[in-house]
């Protein structure tokens, strides 16, 4: 067969498939197509938020903004610097508690709790906490510690917080262990390390990524809740001044801003909104640039 | 492996802790000096309250007000509504309480020693959105607004309304009632009145912080019911005058005891207060019965309340209060019911009648911690 012949072959054949395929190619581009338009459809409210906060809160910006307490509140002096202080500390508390406890107790269900009764009822109170409405978690925080102290507090806001970021992070921690292949393992113990050194030190930094891709969602999560700190650090116009006393947070803000009849404390809350995005926003890319390791990881698909 | 790759994973380990050290050097970072700060600052005081949002923007003006004159008290003061005001002083979570309903017996009996101090006025308009009258100024007498809120009248050119308007083109559409859907202050005021006025109202639905609405949508919050108002056509609502005047929303003018139909202004809702504040109860009698509403007098408007700050005559019976807390807490409100009143009145707050003032200064010079007084 000359090449002339191979090549002319290779056409027609081409032509024959196309003749008896079209029902599939047309369904092929017409899925593709309805892809597309899904993602497109996916992607505009996203867009027009972030446009819609863009514009309302952008011209709200300024050093005073960000680092004043507010003025009385018709008169739109001041800033909201006491909301961005308070949920820096809030969240930041709220993510060292339940970060470890997560992390560990996703590990814990991944390498070492096999499928035993426990395991599976602690696995299924966990998928429970995590569908719990944020307000309920809130109630409890409320029963629990604010009543028992006397009075609203960082702990508080920051316990109920926990609770809500736990479940996350156990959940995204577990899924993202058990991708790692097990041969990985094996070639550990082959060497002779430890279950403790293997889990540590192969898994672990081999999950790394996805491990602390779930941290992020957690706390992307928790950053934004509003109805468990309604009833825990009822918010405050001032700075910091202790753990046991109410502080501000940004979404308990711009809740409140939204409620009152002046513009300008709506472009307040516009404004803290727009802030609220970019704190989430940087507190992720710094995650994944802490994630970014060279050679073989394993990602949550979450 | 080579050395150079060793090397490397080393320096990358060594960027990882870095930058994890950074993070939590941050943190560390705010919340260690503002917690020393807090301890230097030993005699900054900060009093917390909580509770009706009527009272919202004067109570936030008097804290940046306050602050001039007393810059080492902090006045922090949270709107949460009148039910979470009346719960929070209650539980002794907060210093302060502030609700624009009285508390009723059962309140006073789980909050013993408790004492009602007036600290402004308030009145409730009749909010509406019809397309034909852009402006306020809708004539409607109790009784029409009782039954339109019991859902008997249910459009807007009813004979009813027509006559008490006939200068007036009504639609014949249907009237859409708004009312709150969170447990409110306003709706206290708003259901206090409509059970004054029309028998069928005091029978059916009563009064109350929240009720069972006999018709029409829920909207949280004076925002929402305005918003709900604002964005749709042949609504009725009721919000506060403050909140009506800021947000330009048309209400009507309502007809009061001696037959005139009076606009809910500050110097009408001065008028209802300065003929129905004779006799009052003392702070720390119970003011379950005291009402403002369909006031005599012929300028008065009808809807009418105060708006009161809730302390325990002992303050020490609050274990978040000491007692330079518990000083400069009483000096602040003796403050807030004198001097205090003038902000009111740019933010359309209406002033104390200054029998109410004297009062009031009676009920603060009755408060003691560990039973001595304080003023």
């Amino acid at each position: 067969m000359s090449s002339k012949e191979r090549k002319n072959y290779r056409m027609i054949l081409h032509e024959e498939m196309k003749k008896r395929y079209r029902t599939r190619i047309i369904t092929d581009n017409l899925v593709t197509v309805f892809a597309l338009v899904c993602v497109v459809a996916a992607i505009i409210p996203l867009g027009s938020i972030l446009l819609e906060v863009i514009k309302n809160g952008a011209s709200a910006l300024s050093f005073e903004f960000l680092t004043a307490p507010q003025g009385s509140i018709g008169s739109g002096k001041g800033g909201i610097g006491p909301a961005i202080q308070g949920t820096i500390i809030v969240v930041g508390l709220a993510s060292l508690i339940a970060t470890p406890v997560g992390v560990l107790a996703g590990i814990y269900l991944s390498e070492f709790a096999g499928n035993g009764i426990f395991p599976t009822v602690v696995r299924f109170l966990n998928n429970i906490l995590t569908g719990l409405p944020s307000i309920v978690i809130g109630i409890v925080g409320y029963v629990t510690i604010v009543l028992f102290l006397g009075s609203f507090s960082v702990w508080a806001g920051a316990l109920s917080l926990s609770i809500i970021m736990m479940p996350i992070v156990v959940i995204v921690t577990e899924e993202t262990l058990r991708i790692v292949p097990h041969s990985l393992r094996e070639a550990g113990y082959a060497l002779g390390i430890s279950k403790a050194k293997i889990t540590m030190n192969i898994v672990l930094t081999t999950a790394k990524s996805g491990v602390l891709t779930g941290i992020g969602l957690g706390i992307a999560r928790i950053a934004g809740e509003t109805a468990p700190l309604i009833m825990t650090i009822l918010g405050t116009s001032l700075f910091f001044s202790g753990l046991e006393g109410p502080v501000d947070a940004l979404p308990l803000r711009i809740w409140r801003l939204a409620s009152q009849p002046y513009e300008s404390a709506h472009a307040f809350g516009w404004g803290a909104a727009l802030i609220l995005i970019l704190m989430v926003l940087g507190m992720n890319v710094g995650l994944r640039l802490l994630a970014r390791k060279k050679g073989f990881t394993v990602r949550a698909e979450a | 492996m080579n050395k150079n790759k060793v090397l490397l994973r080393e320096f990358n380990m060594q960027k990882n802790m870095i930058i994890m050290s950074i993070v939590a050097g941050l943190l560390l970072g705010i919340i260690i000096p503002s917690s020393i700060f807090s301890v230097h600052a030993q005699n900054k005081i900060i009093i917390n309250g909580a509770g009706a949002t009527f009272p919202f923007p004067l109570i936030d003006t008097w804290r940046v007000d306050y602050k001039t004159i007393k810059p080492e008290v902090d006045i922090n003061y949270q709107s949460i509504g009148s039910g979470g005001g009346v719960k929070q002083f209650t539980a002794k979570t907060v210093d302060f309480g502030a609700t624009d309903a009285p508390l009723t017996a059962q309140e006073m009996q789980s909050a013993p020693g408790a004492v009602h101090i007036p600290e402004t006025i308030g009145s409730v308009v009749a909010a509406y959105n019809i397309p034909s009258i852009p402006d306020k100024g809708l004539k409607l007498t109790g009784e029409v607004l009782g039954d339109i809120f019991l859902g008997k009248i249910t459009k807007w050119n009813d004979p009813k309304i027509q006559s008490l308007n006939p200068d007036k083109t009504l639609p014949g559409d249907d009237i859409v009632v708004v009312h709150r859907s969170d447990g409110s202050g306003t709706t206290f005021v708003w259901t206090d009145y409509l059970s004054n006025v029309s028998s069928a109202w005091s029978q059916q639905v009563g009064k109350g912080k929240s009720v069972a609405w006999p018709t029409g949508i829920g909207a949280p919050g004076n925002e929402g019911v305005a918003n709900a108002i604002k964005g749709t056509a042949n609504t009725i609502g009721y919000i506060e005058l403050s909140y009506a005047l800021t947000t330009k929303t048309p209400f009507a003018f309502i007809q009061n005891k001696e037959g005139n139909f009076i606009e809910p202004s500050i110097a009408s809702t001065r008028a209802a207060v300065a003929a129905q504040s004779g006799a009052l109860p003392k702070g720390d009698q119970p003011w379950t019965n005291v009402t403002m509403v369909n006031a005599g007098g012929k300028d008065s408007y009808p809807i009418a309340s105060f708006s009161y700050l809730l302390l325990y005559k002992e303050l020490s019976t609050d274990p978040n209060i000491d007692e330079p807390k518990a000083k400069a807490l009483v000096d602040f409100i003796a403050w807030a019911i004198t001097d205090g009143q003038k902000t009111g009145e740019s933010l359309n707050y209406v002033p104390l009648p200054d029998t109410v003032v004297k009062l009031d200064q009676d009920t603060l010079k009755s408060l003691t911690y560990k039973g001595k007084p304080l003023l």
